[in-house]
Order: C-alpha cells, then sequence, then structure tokens
C-alpha cells in the first residue's frame, strides 16, 4: 500500500466521498474498508448485471465502483454517473443530486455505452429487482438476529469457543455481502424511481415539485424501532448505535479519532401532535385517475426508501458484530490487538502464516500514517495519479431545501451538552453533516441546516422523518454563532439570518 | 380587556378592532406591514411583527407589553388564498401556528384566545357534520383547507392555552375603511369571469349554501367567543338565512346590472378547468363548483352570546363597493 492504497481505475478516474463523506469516518482502516469496500464492490457488479447484463467496463480485476485513496473511502462518481447515463431518462446530474451534494457531473468517458436494448429494459428490470427486496430483507433481518445472539453466546467463553468465532465470522461474511447487496440495490434503484416521480408529479400535480418530498416519504423508518430497542437494554438489535458507522476498529487509534460516534435518541417532544400527513393529502386532492398514478409510484419510492435505511441499519448491525468479535479472533489467531485493524477481514479469517501476516500490518501501518497525513479531498479528480487535486465541477453550488417546510428559531450546535440545555424557544440545529450525533437532537428541533448533505442523505431523510424543514449545502452552516436567531426554509433552500 | 389581533391589518382583524374598540377594548393590531389606524372606523394600535416568528417576531418594548399586558388574543393572519402553495400554507398555518402557540405560552396574564379558522378545513366532508368533527376522513381541495385544518388541529391540542375556535365561512361586506378587498381570491376571484356573460357550470346551478357570513356579524361572534366564560370551545358561523352560492353571484352582480350565467351542464367542466388562468378564474375554484358539505342543522344554537345580526344587504352591498372601486371590472375588461 503507498501513499494512495489502490489502484485507480484505468478509465473512470473521478471519485467521490459522497455519502461515504456525510456518515462514514472520513478515514477507515484497512479492516473496516475490507467490510465496506468490497462488498460494495460486488453489489454493484451484481446490480449492473442483473440490470444491464454484462458490460466489459463494469468489470474487471481494478474496483471500478469504489476506492480507497489515503485511507479514504470513495465513491466513483464516474462509473456511477455512466451507469444513470444508461437507463432512459435519467442523467448523471440525477445521481449527484441524489448522493453527491449536487456537483457537477464528471466528464463522460467515450466509448462506454450499452447497447440499445439493454438500456431500453433496464427501467422494467430495476423495478423487477426492487420488487424483491422485501422478502430479502425480512430474511436478512432473521439472519442477523440470529448472528447477534450468536455473537453473544461467544462473549461466555467455554470450550470450543475458537470455533464458535470461526462459525459467526464465517457467517457474518456471508450476512454482510447479501446486507450489502439490497443496500446497493436500493441506493441505485432509488434514482430512476424518483426521477419517474418528479416527471408524473410535474404533469399531474399542482405545485408537484413541493410535494414530492412528502409522497416519497416512507410509511416508516427502521431507525426509530431500533432507537427503542437501544433503550431496552444493551445487547439487543440496537446496540450497534452507540458505535460508530462503519468503523469496526473505533475503539483504536488513529481510527477512533475519525470515528464519529452515534448517540441513541433518549426521548421525543410531546408536543407533536398527528396531523394528517401532507403527502397524503396531496394524493387526495387528485382525482381518481391520477391519484392511482401517483400513488403507485410514490409508494414505490418511499418503500424503496425504507429499503434503503433497513439494509443500511442490517450492515451495521453485521459490522458491529464484526467490532465485537474481531479482538477475540484476533487472539485466537494470536495477531495483537494493536494490528488486527491493519489486516483485511479474508487475511484475518484466512490461513495464512502469522509471520507473513506480521510483515503485512507492518507494512500496512506505515502506508496508513503516510496516508493519514495527506488532505484528501472530498470530490477527488485523479486523471494524473500522481498528482491528485480536488473535483469542483462548476463550483459551489447554492443550499438547498431538501425536508419542506419553513421554521424560525435560535440556533444550536450538536456539541450542546444535553437535552436539557435547549433553549425553551425554536430552535434550528446547524452542524456539519449528518454527524452521526444528531439524531437525538432532531425531536426536539424546529429546523436543521448543514454543510455537506444531498436530498438523500441520511440527515434529509431523518428530517423528513420528523416532519422538520432541512436545508443541505449552506456553506458556513457550522459556523454560524450559537443563537443566532434564523429562518430555514426546507422547500426553497433559503435561509435568512435575523436582527433579533 | 387588553386585545392583541394577529392579523390586524387584515380584513376580519380590522373589523375585529372595531367591534372590540366599540366594547372599549384597548387593541394592538399586529402584522408583518405594520398597521397605522387612521380616518373613520379605524381602531386601535399598529405593531409591527410577525406571528411565524418566536415572541411574535417583536422586540424590546413592544414584546414586553404584550407578554405583560396582553390578556386575549385574536389569530386572525394569512390569507384566504385557495391556490396558495403547499409551503406557504403550511409555513403560516402550520408551523406558524405552532410557533404562535409557543409565543402565547409566554404571555403572563392572558384570559382567552380566539383562533379564527375555517369552515372549509371540512374540505369535502360527507354526512353531517358539526362543531365537535375536524377530520372526518375529508379530502382537502387545496393547500389552503389542509393548512388550514393543520391551524385548527394545533388549536384544538393546546389544551394548556384557553383556546376557542370560531369557525367561518367565507366573509363577504364592506371592508373598514382604507382596505381594498382582495377580488384575487376566495368566491370573489369568479367575479371578472361572471361579468363577462360567459357560462359557469355549478352543479344545480349553484343551488346549494355556501355559507358565507357579514364581516360585522363574524367579528361580533369572535368578540362573545373571546368573553365566553368556557375554553376549549369550536363554534362555526354564517349567514342563518343560508344564501346558495347562485344567490351570491347573482346578488354580487346586481351592482353592474349583470346575471350571471349559471349552468349546470358537467361537460363544461374539464373546458373550464383548461382554460381557467386564460378567463381569469384560478383552477382551484372550479372545486367549489359542486355542493361542499353539509352541517348539522342545529350548530348556530351551540354560539355564545347573543346571535348578531347581519348588517342589511351585505352581498349586493360587498357588489357595489367593488363596482364603485372599479377594482372587478377592470380585471374583466383585461
Ligand atoms: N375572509 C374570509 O372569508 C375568511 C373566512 C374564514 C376564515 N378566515 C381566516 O381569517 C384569517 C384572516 O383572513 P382575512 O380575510 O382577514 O385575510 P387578510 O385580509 O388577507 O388578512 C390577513 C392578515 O394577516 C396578516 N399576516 C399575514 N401573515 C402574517 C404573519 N406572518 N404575521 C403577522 N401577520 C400576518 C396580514 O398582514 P401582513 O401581510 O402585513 O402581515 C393581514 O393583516 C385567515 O386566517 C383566514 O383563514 C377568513
Amino acid at each position: 500500500m503507498s501513499g494512495v492504497d489502490t489502484d485507480v481505475h484505468p478509465f473512470f478516474r473521478f471519485y467521490s466521498a459522497g455519502n461515504f463523506g456525510e456518515v462514514a469516518p472520513q478515514r477507515l482502516s484497512p479492516m473496516s474498508w475490507s467490510l465496506v469496500g468490497e462488498p460494495m464492490e460486488r453489489a454493484t457488479r451484481v446490480f449492473s448485471r442483473r440490470v444491464w447484463g454484462r458490460c466489459a467496463w463494469a468489470e474487471g480485476s481494478c474496483y471500478v465502483f469504489v476506492g480507497y485513496f489515503g485511507c479514504r473511502p470513495y465513491h466513483n462518481l464516474s462509473s456511477y454517473c455512466a451507469l444513470a447515463d444508461s437507463i432512459p431518462g435519467v442523467e448523471a446530474s440525477d445521481v449527484t443530486a441524489a448522493y453527491f451534494e449536487d456537483i457537477e457531473p464528471p466528464p463522460g468517458i467515450a466509448g462506454v455505452t450499452v447497447p440499445w436494448w439493454a438500456r431500453a429494459r433496464a427501467p422494467g428490470r430495476v423495478l423487477l429487482e426492487l420488487a424483491g427486496t422485501g422478502p430479502r430483507l425480512r430474511l436478512l433481518e432473521a439472519r442477523v438476529a440470529e448472528l447477534e445472539r450468536d455473537a453473544r453466546r461467544t462473549a461466555g467463553g467455554g470450550a470450543d469457543t475458537a470455533g464458535m468465532l470461526a462459525l459467526v465470522l464465517e457467517r457474518a461474511r456471508a450476512v454482510l455481502v447479501d446486507a450489502w447487496s439490497v443496500h446497493i440495490l436500493s441506493t441505485a434503484g432509488l434514482v430512476p424511481a424518483r426521477v419517474a416521480l418528479r416527471r408524473a408529479l410535474r404533469r399531474l400535480v399542482r405545485h408537484g415539485d413541493e410535494v414530492e418530498l412528502w409522497l416519497s416519504r416512507p410509511r416508516e423508518l427502521v431507525w426509530r424501532r431500533l432507537h427503542a430497542a437501544a433503550l431496552a437494554g444493551p445487547d439487543g438489535s440496537g446496540d450497534f448505535l452507540a458505535s460508530s458507522f462503519y468503523e469496526v476498529a473505533d475503539g483504536h487509534a488513529p481510527w477512533a479519532s475519525y470515528a464519529v460516534r452515534q448517540q441513541v435518541v433518549t426521548g421525543t417532544a410531546e408536543d407533536r401532535v398527528d396531523v394528517l400527513d401532507p403527502g397524503v393529502a396531496a394524493v387526495e386532492m387528485l382525482g381518481e385517475h391520477n391519484r392511482r398514478i401517483v400513488t403507485a409510484l410514490s409508494s414505490t419510492v418511499g418503500e424503496t426508501m425504507a429499503a434503503r435505511e433497513h439494509s443500511k441499519s442490517l450492515v451495521m448491525r453485521t459490522l458491529h458484530v464484526f467490532r465485537r468479535v474481531l479482538p477475540r479472533w484476533a487472539v485466537v489467531r494470536g495477531v495483537p490487538d494493536h494490528a488486527w485493524p491493519y489486516l483485511t477481514v479474508a487475511e484475518i479469517c484466512g490461513t495464512g502464516r502469522l509471520d507473513v501476516l506480521e510483515r503485512r500490518w507492518d507494512d500496512r501501518r506505515e502506508a496508513c500514517e503516510k496516508a493519514l497525513a495527506t488532505e484528501m479531498p472530498e470530490h477527488l479528480d485523479l486523471r494524473d495519479p500522481a498528482s491528485p487535486r480536488p473535483w469542483l465541477g462548476r463550483g459551489v453550488r447554492p443550499a438547498k431545501g431538501v425536508s419542506p417546510g419553513r421554521a424560525t428559531g435560535l440556533v444550536i450546535h450538536p456539541d450542546i451538552s444535553d437535552i436539557s440545555a435547549i433553549p425553551a424557544e425554536p430552535v434550528v440545529l446547524a452542524c456539519v453533516s449528518a454527524d452521526a450525533d444528531v439524531a437525538p437532537l432532531l425531536p426536539f428541533v424546529s429546523a436543521v441546516v448543514t454543510e455537506r448533505g444531498s436530498e438523500l442523505s441520511h440527515i434529509a431523510i431523518l428530517s423528513r422523518e420528523y416532519g422538520i424543514p432541512c436545508v443541505v449545502g449552506h456553506q458556513s452552516a457550522a459556523a454560524i454563532p450559537t443563537g443566532t436567531f434564523m429562518t430555514v426554509d426546507g422547500t426553497s433552500g433559503e435561509v435568512r439570518v435575523h436582527e433579533r | 380587556m387588553k386585545l392583541l389581533v394577529v392579523g390586524g391589518s387584515g380584513y376580519l382583524g380590522r373589523a375585529v378592532a372595531v367591534a372590540a374598540d366599540r366594547a372599549g377594548a384597548q387593541t394592538l393590531s399586529l402584522s408583518r406591514s405594520g398597521y397605522h389606524p387612521a380616518g373613520p372606523g379605524a381602531a386601535g394600535t399598529g405593531l409591527v411583527g410577525d406571528a411565524t416568528r418566536p415572541g411574535f417576531g417583536l422586540s424590546g418594548a413592544a414584546l414586553e407589553e404584550v407578554r405583560e399586558e396582553v390578556t386575549h388574543v385574536v389569530l386572525a393572519f394569512g390569507s384566504v388564498r385557495w391556490d396558495c402553495p403547499p409551503s406557504e400554507a403550511l409555513a403560516v398555518h402550520d408551523t406558524g401556528m405552532r410557533t404562535v402557540l409557543a409565543s402565547l405560552r409566554q404571555l403572563r396574564v392572558l384570559t382567552r384566545v380566539v383562533h379564527v379558522s375555517s369552515l372549509l378545513v371540512l374540505g369535502r366532508a360527507e354526512g353531517l357534520v358539526g362543531n365537535r368533527e375536524l377530520f372526518v376522513g375529508q379530502r382537502f381541495r387545496n393547500w389552503y383547507e389542509y393548512g388550514k385544518y393543520c391551524a385548527e388541529r394545533r388549536a384544538r391540542d393546546a389544551g394548556d392555552l384557553p383556546v376557542n375556535i370560531v369557525r367561518l365561512g367565507p366573509v363577504l361586506g364592506a371592508p373598514p375603511a382604507g382596505l381594498a378587498l382582495d377580488t384575487s381570491h376566495g368566491l370573489l376571484a369568479a367575479l371578472p369571469y361572471l361579468l363577462t356573460g360567459g357560462p359557469v357550470h355549478l352543479d344545480r346551478r349553484g343551488h346549494y349554501p355556501c355559507y358565507v357570513s357579514e364581516v360585522g356579524s363574524a367579528a361580533q361572534v369572535i368578540m362573545n367567543a373571546l368573553n365566553a366564560p368556557s375554553t376549549g370551545q369550536t363554534w362555526s358561523w354564517y349567514d342563518p338565512d343560508l344564501p346558495t352560492l347562485a344567490q351570491v353571484y347573482t346578488d354580487l352582480c346586481a351592482a353592474w346590472g349583470r346575471i350571471p350565467r349559471l349552468v349546470d351542464v358537467p361537460a363544461l367542466r374539464p373546458v373550464l378547468r383548461l382554460a381557467s388562468r386564460r378567463v381569469g378564474v384560478i383552477p382551484e375554484l372550479l372545486d367549489y363548483s359542486r355542493p361542499w358539505f353539509e352541517l348539522a342543522p342545529d350548530i348556530l344554537s351551540d354560539l355564545p352570546g347573543d346571535r348578531p345580526v347581519s348588517g342589511g344587504d351585505y352581498v349586493t352591498t360587498t357588489g357595489r363597493h367593488l363596482r364603485d372601486r372599479g377594482r372587478v371590472m377592470a380585471g374583466a375588461m383585461r
């Protein structure tokens, strides 16, 4: 591993931290990357094969869809844009708006084409794939729960702990691949589904562009259930909520310093009353025919969004199993505790000789130290791999409303000591991004404004779930002084500071 | 009584201020543009604020005065706009209402609040509906109706505040001095087209009630609700004579010596819908061309205080008022 530690794709040379950049730690240990990057790459390849058939450009020994440079996880922006371009009616900018902070799509690559018939059948195939996510998630939920139970059992020690640990790890690897695969499917499928819904709304519904976000809101997100489970006691399905997104070595230096810890939601504001959902009201305003079309499309988007969050939670629960089991397995394998984060899961679970592994972790540690000292930009232009440059496209995008509504209040930041310190007046949460620890504050705030984020960011989805306006991409959100009085318009994206 | 009228520079707000003045109350009229009551029929003191902001968007001495001295509040902010976009409707009536309720909680000597709601919160409700019902599975016609429904939901749920609710149908009557009637929204928006003599489809040729009331009587009901001994009540008010939509349009057009061409030809509905903007009618208006809902017959008997008397032939007066100011025909001629 050198400063840039995986190969740059020979043609697709633009990368973006995208959603990784918001919820994943800025840097990931090699172990975590092997649990995140590799299964994501595999899952995306499977998705593309099932939708378009075999395409030479989406295969090969080099990672096509993800990248790991300077220990930072990236999505391959070029190849995701190429996938989007391969669905009729969908454009690369639909992907960047959904997941990559609306950045300008990089220049396309000549020759990356999909035959017309594969393009034409793609929307149908995506829909077909999406239709299968429900049963897959139900099965996965059961498998993850069993895995968690078995992982807990190994904690007790006993005669065949090593055998049990090996078994748990083997099953966890299989579950992880499946969970990532549903996550990739729902993440990718959401883009064309939203495009179709948006088109229909513009044509059929008055103020269609404004109601889209309500209409596509999932009926229920998995997070509330998991937060409730976390409150019910340790060792349950919500246990992972107190640890970092994606980093399994979050107790180890230097990875601990990058890992943003999540927090469990401990309460809800009382004054939330059930009013009829505006999405339901919007549909009911329509005539019979239009209502049917809009309901079908919006429930597809809503369900896919819910599936995406559900699969994300299953990935995180499985990663949490690794988080707990790997240190003990390292002992069995004779790998020192400080060293396992520098190995990959295949290496630590394989039968390689310890002296070979030892050389590897030493080399990697050195490479990681160098890599961590290098600043890694959010969006990366690697046309010249020897001198990586930030990719800025046309430059800074304006702030964007991602959860509708307008509210005024006093600014607070996520570092507020605890919930009782929130002023009694309406408050606006201003932060860098979906820092994993903002979730507990959401029931108590009237609006959210963040520097980072896209239409389908974690923070956007949570804000819509709580029915509070949210604006992402506000350049200096985190620098707004606490106590500033401001209005956030989650529809237009406008943020206004007032004199008090 | 020290009364704060939120939305005090508006049509209803001014009428309330006049009624309160007559009753000897001291009135503060709050609105974003500010209001300087002057001339005959004007009452109260103007305050520049914003209901959708904490503390009514007030600061300093004005905020202090409101927090320390206001005993009664009337909530009559936000306009009747049937084509209002959802973001606007919710910002004013849902989030705005929640903020207003939070601001009200800081008034130290608050005795009564009246929230001015609309009978249109009942949307396309089926079956008999009364004061108790708010959501009965009705479909809303537009975001104004939905917004007002949210506002009433919030007001009803603010059990810790002494709130009463008054629901009104479309309010008519000459406005207080200095205010021009808004003819771009509500029932009046159809006038320019009606005056051109074009045919308008209304089910049953408009022979169904549209629950109008006269602005002075509406203000009186609001005053009675402010003085009612109980709280947590919802009352409805409309002209007990129950003029039909056809009657209202006929009386309005009479000022120009015209008779509107009201027809029951459902085939016209889609044509008009398609051509609505061109003929100067907002498409949302066409959603009111069917009977609205049916109110429980004894609903007016619940009203507190004396039942007000509507001021003369207020519908014709409204028409004359508009004619004299050339407001409608100018639109019709464009
Ligand atoms: N008129 C009717 O037929 C009727 C019937 C039933 C119910 N209502 C209800 O009665 C209320 C008033 O109706 P109206 O006909 O009097 O409307 P209007 O003439 O348009 O008056 C609305 C008033 O609200 C003020 N306002 C708007 N936004 C505000 C804000 N954020 N903060 C403070 N003031 C604000 C306006 O002044 P600025 O713009 O200067 O702020 C204006 O004074 C509405 O809530 C309406 O739903 C009316």
